[in-house]
């Protein structure tokens, strides 16, 4: 009767840097390349703008998966805001270790021009996080 | 208050997987919704026109359209609501089309984000303030860097028209690779002769200076007031450029990362920029037998060049054209992909040249071995299918463009993007060809994606144009998108100012609070996520309108 259950599908919020990720995004779009539709994005200036709280928001809003990502170290349009992200995130994740729910942040770096890596990026994340959920529902 | 959501078909984009229908009658029931309506175009006149009617008999306060992504026609849909005497920070655009319609098959789900996403629109503009643009003023004068065709026509543009221009070279010369070359297609000019040209147009005017065997050490600040750092022989230099072209062009390929090319183990194995070169000087014998390879460092996923670099071919059938010419008995022979002579006149010539005499064989080649009588190619004939071995006398390569070798420094200097290929990233490939995402900073020629001499030159001529269009003013406009302080809730632990990187944030002593400079805030809203007490909010991205954004992602509807 368990498999009879429809399979559930993650929802996943991602903030995105306007300056890249959120430009990846865009291209990826216009190139026609697919990814899930559980996969929604929320525009941030800087991915240094990104408070640990909205992300403890999103998952206690029901987020089965939370991304951050901004421009590759360096290329900060702001100078290093990113540096902070990577901090920060990394310090978040350590905390949502202690809960075992490390899996359900991530971060990554995708500049402006890779739209191939957005997409891969955030299917791999959202595959990965489906298969969990599924597996957990079935127990 | 009053919000008015306007949902664009784009024709089929949207539509055909967004139930656009279903979104409008679906977003009627909310409460503060008094207009939610669909269109084919919202952004075409008529669509415009609905929004001005709407804003002005309906009273409206905030304005949502969801249609294409903010980057888009976004200027346009501000002075829309300029024009209906709305703030143009009361609008909210939606991504309906990159972020939906158009990475996604299935309608039902299709439809169910796209009301998800334009619910974290209505309620985030909920929170949306009337906010006054930053007037910033511009120093009219312009960087180029580069003093290639591209830099050269640009600079004589800008400085025709009054703007100071600092042209900056790094060789000791200004002209590029065009300087070098003898014979340019079509017009049979030499090279220098149109270099020589364009510098005599600049050197007599006064607002040009130019810089050669010079660096760029320095980038700072702002659109409209950069700080620039040049190490020039005479020492340091600073200057405040109130806009940047980048024209730094491109390297040509080197054949060494091809070991089975041999190139540089032998001098009858040349590429087609030394061909050029030493045309005159080459020792054959009288009857020479000629190969010339196209796409060397062209459309090559191995070597990471997928790319077309677009003047090889051209430059393959000069070649040939060439030895024609030259020696009469010549055996050439020319091994190509596709012959891709795309520029006005290139079919006829490519006809020409083979009535000359070149054969051309369409192959793959796979090496080329050095033989005491002569060279060796070995290969396979793509259209036969069958391999061939043929000795020759001299192995020219038509070698491709690559990326600028600076491209790295410059794009890490003034913080704009490269492509896959390493070039440099234009803010829209269609509809901004020229930007780059930096306001103000502008890429001419090659560096942006191979390019010829004509184009380089064109392309030099629309950014300086674009460029004309920002500095002439002398003032411009720039987002508020900047932080501000609530002084009664800070409580003065200056995390925020040990944070800023833009050193904006300043600490009074007295008050023991801290407040913002707004001239210098670069609007990250790093300040925003690090205060402790919520006391510094960075507009147009306040917790509240993030917080919302996710809920409305995420709430049970």
């Amino acid at each position: 009767m368990l498999q009879d259950k429809a399979e559930k599908n993650p929802e996943i919020i991602g903030f995105a840097c306007s300056y890249c990720t959120f430009k990846a995004s865009e291209m990826a779009g216009s190139l026609r390349m697919k990814y899930p539709e559980g996969v929604k994005l929320i525009q941030v200036p800087c991915s240094s703008r990104v408070d640990p709280a909205f992300v403890i928001k999103a998952i206690f809003e029901g987020a089965d998966g939370v991304f951050v990502a901004g421009c590759h170290p360096g290329d900060c349009h702001f100078i290093k805001g990113n540096y902070f992200t990577r901090r920060k995130i990394a310090a978040l994740k350590e905390m949502f270790d202690a809960f075992s729910m490390k899996d359900k942040l991530r971060l990554f770096w995708v500049s402006a021009a890779e739209a191939r890596r957005f997409i891969d990026k955030v299917t791999t994340m959202y595959n990965e996080i489906k298969e969990r959920k599924n597996v957990r529902e079935k127990n | 208050m009053k919000t008015g959501i306007f949902i664009c078909h784009c024709g089929h984009n949207i539509k055909h997987t967004v139930n656009v229908k279903k979104l409008s009658e679906y977003f009627k029931k909310y409460p503060n919704v008094t207009v939610s309506q669909d269109y084919v175009f919202v952004c075409s006149e008529p669509g415009q026109d609905m929004i001005r009617e709407s804003i002005e008999k309906k009273g409206l306060d905030r304005v949502i359209i969801a249609s294409c992504t903010p980057s888009l026609h976004g200027e346009m849909f501000k002075d829309v609501l300029k024009k209906s005497n709305l703030n143009p920070f009361l609008l909210r655009r939606v991504s309906i089309r990159e972020h939906c319609s158009w990475v996604g098959d299935d309608v039902e789900k299709n439809t169910e984000k796209a009301k998800r996403l334009i619910l974290a629109g209505l309620y985030s503009a909920a929170h949306y303030v009337p906010l006054e643009e930053k007037r910033v003023d511009v120093t009219r004068s312009a960087l180029i860097i580069g003093g290639g065709v591209s830099g050269l026509s640009a600079a004589a543009f800008l400085s025709k028209m009054g703007m100071q221009v600092y042209l900056v070279e790094k060789e000791p010369e200004l002209g590029g690779h065009v300087r070098t070359l003898k014979n340019i297609w079509p017009a049979g000019k030499d090279g220098k002769s149109i270099i020589d040209e364009m510098i005599e147009e600049l050197t007599g005017r006064e607002n040009v200076e130019i810089f050669t065997s010079t660096t760029i050490s320095g980038f700072e600040g702002f659109f409209g007031n950069y700080e620039v750092t040049l190490d020039t022989p005479e020492g340091e230099k600073k200057l405040t450029a109130g806009g940047v072209i980048i024209a730094i062009g491109f390297s040509p390929f080197d054949p060494r990362i091809k070991p089975e090319l041999q190139y540089g183990k032998d001098d009858r194995i040349i590429t087609t920029l030394e061909f050029e070169h030493n045309a005159d000087t080459l020792q054959l014998p009288e009857k020479p037998r000629v190969a010339i390879l196209h796409c060397v460092g062209s459309r090559d996923e191995q070597i990471g060049k997928p790319y077309c670099s677009r003047v090889c071919c051209i430059n393959a059938l000069r070649v040939g054209e060439a030895m024609k010419d030259k020696y009469k008995d010549s055996y050439v022979e020319s091994f190509y992909m596709d012959v891709r002579a795309h520029p006005r006149g290139g079919e006829e010539y490519f006809e020409d040249t083979q009535e000359k005499g070149v054969l051309f064989t369409r192959a793959n080649v796979a090496e080329i071995n050095l033989s005491p009588t002569g060279i060796v190619i070995r290969g396979e004939d793509t259209l036969f299918g069958e391999t061939f071995e043929r000795e020759f006398d001299l192995v020219v390569l038509s070698i491709g463009m690559s990326p600028p070798v600076d491209n790295k420094l410059i794009a890490s200097l003034l913080k704009i993007t490269l492509d896959k290929d390493k070039f440099f990233m234009e803010a829209h490939i269609k509809l901004r060809p020229f930007d780059t995402a930096v306001k103000g900073i502008f890429i001419a020629g090659s560096c942006s994606g191979p390019k010829d001499v004509e184009e380089s030159i064109n392309h030099g001529r629309a950014s300086a144009v674009k460029l004309f269009g920002f500095l002439n003013l002398g003032y411009a406009y720039v987002d508020p998108f900047i932080s501000y302080v609530d002084p009664k809730r800070c409580s003065g632990c200056r995390m925020c100012e040990q944070a800023c990187v833009a050193k904006a944030i300043k600490y009074d002593e007295e008050k023991r609070v801290v407040h913002v400079e707004e001239a210098a805030c670069m609007g990250c809203g790093l300040c925003n996520a690090t205060c402790p007490s919520s006391a510094i909010s960075l507009k147009g991205y306040i917790d509240c309108m993030i917080d919302d954004e996710i809920g409305a992602l995420l709430e049970a509807i």
